[in-house]
């Protein structure tokens, strides 16, 4: 059945054409990017475009997601439930030549937080929505019956039809059946976890081999799409052309320095293609603050053996379809992914990175990589967000369902989960409640969500961020850009030291957030943060795709809104500066080595969103 | 435990800089010990192992990201990464010299 065409987009007078969707898009002019939000009804099954209203005009990515989740969402609405929507959006920028820029929000409420969400993913989808000239997917309602549905978006319309075979099965076979039947499209798709509407699952996905690793893990927003009733969206941009932007000279002047400073800087050039982000597994715990075992100590005696250096060189011995320095999307210059190799060089997974490698390997005292890579692979597979599973299996481990170290039971557990076994629907449920089916105290969670593979009793400026993130624990609420780059000098120069670090987080989290809205990898801002001309860069690319003048100061206010925003809903959800704190047990219990406590007083955490 | 100010200093080495320790394997850990004298700083450590400074990246003495010019004492813990394997969120991270 084919649903939703015949709609008429009308655009503001003078810059917007007719278009008649669904119709071929015969004598089509340019239409400006992105203005399109295509309403997915889940209860009706139906599709229509319409035009993104004029005040959504210069958001995208996390700002459009947050905003149409404040705007249509009720905040008290049960996530899983019909009121709960599922919002997706490309960047900013995303869709055009920009490096490093292909990313997607996923937006809703969360079943795990019990707030607002958005997690980020790159992958092939982003790129192909906004070259399709789609804004934003908003998929709301559910259907009467336990029905699954895939969604194909092409140049021509949306079309749902029944998921048919698919249901039930895992994201390799998803994604190599879709590509069979369609040929090399996007697709955004879930796992059996998904459909069991676990909190821990996620939206996935697929990469330039198919392969279905990269995820918007966080939060449980593939319990959202499940809930939906939705398995997968089909996004087909055949016969599109990369975005230009209105001013594309600005623009590739705007993203020629971008690329020289992600070329030039260590991190981006050399450290990420080489190592990829598990270069970290070393460094953090050099640091002492590599989570270790359920967060009970900051370094790994196995940390070698899951190590960037390792994975490096294992790729090497192995050869045959491992690969270091692997882009996520066409147009990375960054390119931190890997694809793992067996020991016959057959690909297992991509890609062990720091997040995954550290949650399955030092949390849960396992130090065998290649343990370690199928753990991911059956994430990737059952549709999990390998940092909650990680987190889950430390407390479960924590609560003595299995020991610490026991790579092949943590295997068992994950297979559990996809298999919907009552002990691996607990699991599948995330950490918080795995502690509460088995009376653990230590649980590593903020807003009930697993905190990443940062210590915050060795790292405390982190803490600070998982602690007020509006997402709950999250690492990659808090990148920033060098504060005195940004120009905000005069509000690091304080009263109190105390203001300092509370002002330091807010205004990574501030940027965080533009960076998201972007499209733009939140890895670019390793070099935005050391190279002006990098950032530079990065605001004037944005500025030229919009037609807008902003400054370092703009996208930091730009970020503020988007953060009031979240903070609003979250207001509304019932959230008070008592879901502001990380778990007690932290505040008790030294972590060796440094043998420190969290300590960063209250009242600190409570000024960050003061503004 | 009386003998512990005569504990080595214990530099572990990463990427590249393992060349310079007796184990280079990635998988263990690459460690170089020695005795420290005083006055000794992590500049003077490295270049007595051989470690040009201008090859490293991140250094962390007792796990706390350091300056070259910090004084290394008997017992203490360095970990040392070259050029090309810097990452951290610098920003989280407060240098000591």
């Amino acid at each position: 059945m084919t649903l939703g065409g015949g709609h008429i987009n009308i655009g503001p007078a003078g810059h917007y054409r007719f278009v008649i969707l669904g119709m071929p898009h015969k004598g089509r002019k340019e239409l400006t990017p992105m203005d399109r939000i295509l309403r997915v009804n889940m209860s009706s099954l139906t599709a229509t475009f319409e035009q993104a209203p004029e005040r959504y005009r210069n958001l995208g990515g996390r700002a459009l997601t947050s905003t149409i989740v404040a705007d249509e969402v009720p905040a008290t609405a049960h996530p899983l439930g019909p009121s709960n929507k599922l919002v997706m959006a490309p960047g900013i920028v995303t869709g055009t030549s920009a490096p490093s820029s292909g990313r997607l929000s996923v937006g809703g409420k969360s079943p795990l937080t019990g707030g607002i969400k958005e997690s980020n993913v790159g992958g092939l989808a982003g790129q192909k929505l906004a070259r399709l000239n789609i804004k934003a997917i908003i998929v709301e309602g559910a259907p009467s019956a336990r029905e699954m549905y895939v969604l194909k978006i092409d140049r021509d319309g949306a079309a749902l039809t029944p998921a048919g075979e698919l249901v039930g099965k895992g994201m390799y076979e998803v994604d190599r059946r879709l590509w069979e039947e369609h040929g090399k499209v996007g697709i955004i798709g879930i796992g059996p976890a998904g459909e069991m509407k676990m909190a821990m699952a996620g939206v996935s996905v697929n990469d330039m081999e198919n392969g279905p690793g990269r995820y918007a893990g966080r939060g449980g927003m593939g319990a959202v799409m499940g809930a939906k009733g939705l398995k997968a969206i089909v996004v087909d941009d055949s016969g599109t052309r990369p975005l230009r932007a209105p001013n594309e000279t600005a623009f590739r002047e705007a993203t020629r320095k971008l690329t020289n400073a992600l070329r030039s800087h260590a991190i981006t050039s050399e450290t990420l293609p080489t190592y990829g982000t598990a270069a970290l597994i070393n460094v953090m715990n050099e640091a002492g603050g590599l989570p270790t075992r359920n967060f009970s100590s900051g370094r790994f005696e196995g940390a070698s053996k899951i190590s960037g250096e390792r994975i490096n060189e294992v790729v090497k011995e192995r050869k045959g379809e491992g690969r270091v320095g692997h882009p996520c999307h066409p147009g990375c210059v960054i390119r931190c992914s890997n694809i793992y190799p067996d020991e016959e060089g057959k690909a297992v997974t991509a890609c062990v990175e720091y997040e995954s490698d550290w949650a399955l390997g030092a949390n849960c005292g396992i130090d065998d990589l290649d343990s370690v890579a199928e753990m991911i692979r059956i994430c990737n597979d059952v549709g999990l967000d390998t940092i909650e599973a990680g987190g889950a299996i430390g407390v479960a481990m924590e609560g003595g369902l299995l020991e610490f170290g026991d790579a092949k039971g943590a295997i068992d557990l994950l297979n559990q989960v996809g298999q919907g076994t009552p002990v691996g629907r607990i699991i599948g449920g995330g950490a918080a409640l795995v502690g509460k089916a088995l009376g653990v105290e230590r649980v590593p969670t903020v807003k009930g969500q697993s905190m990443p593979a940062y210590e915050p009793r060795a790292v405390k400026g982190i803490g600070i961020t998982y602690a007020t993130s509006t997402m709950g624990a999250d690492h990659t609420s808090g990148y920033t850009i060098a504060p005195e780059i940004l120009g905000v000098g005069g509000r690091m120069d304080p009263l109190s030291i105390e203001e300092t670090k509370a002002g330091l987080s807010r205004d990574f989290q501030a940027v965080t957030a533009f960076v998201d809205s972007t499209g733009d990898c939140l890895f670019i801002t390793f070099a935005t943060s050391d190279i002006a001309e990098g950032l530079e860069g990065l605001i004037d690319s944005v500025n030229a795709v919009l037609g807008t003048n902003w400054k370092a100061d703009d996208i930091v206010e730009y970020g503020k809104q988007v953060l009031r925003t979240e903070r609003a809903f979250n207001q509304r959800a019932g959230f008070t500066s008592a879901h502001d704190r990380l778990p007690e047990f932290m505040a008790r219990e030294p972590l060796p080595p440094h043998n420190t406590v969290y300590d960063v007083p209250e009242r600190m955490l409570d000024s960050v969103h003061n503004y | 435990m009386p003998e512990q100010r005569e504990q080595p200093t214990e530099v572990y080495l990463y990427g590249k800089l393992r060349r310079f320790a007796p184990q280079k394997d990635v998988s263990r850990d690459s460690i170089v010990k020695l005795s420290v004298r005083d006055g000794d700083t992590i500049e003077s450590v490295l270049y007595r192992i051989g470690i040009d400074p201008e090859e490293t990246s991140n250094i962390f003495l007792n796990g706390e990201l350091s300056s070259l010019g910090r004084a290394v004492s008997d017992g203490d813990r360095l970990g040392v990464f070259p050029d090309d394997m810097a990452l951290l969120y610098k920003q989280y991270f407060k240098k000591r010299r």
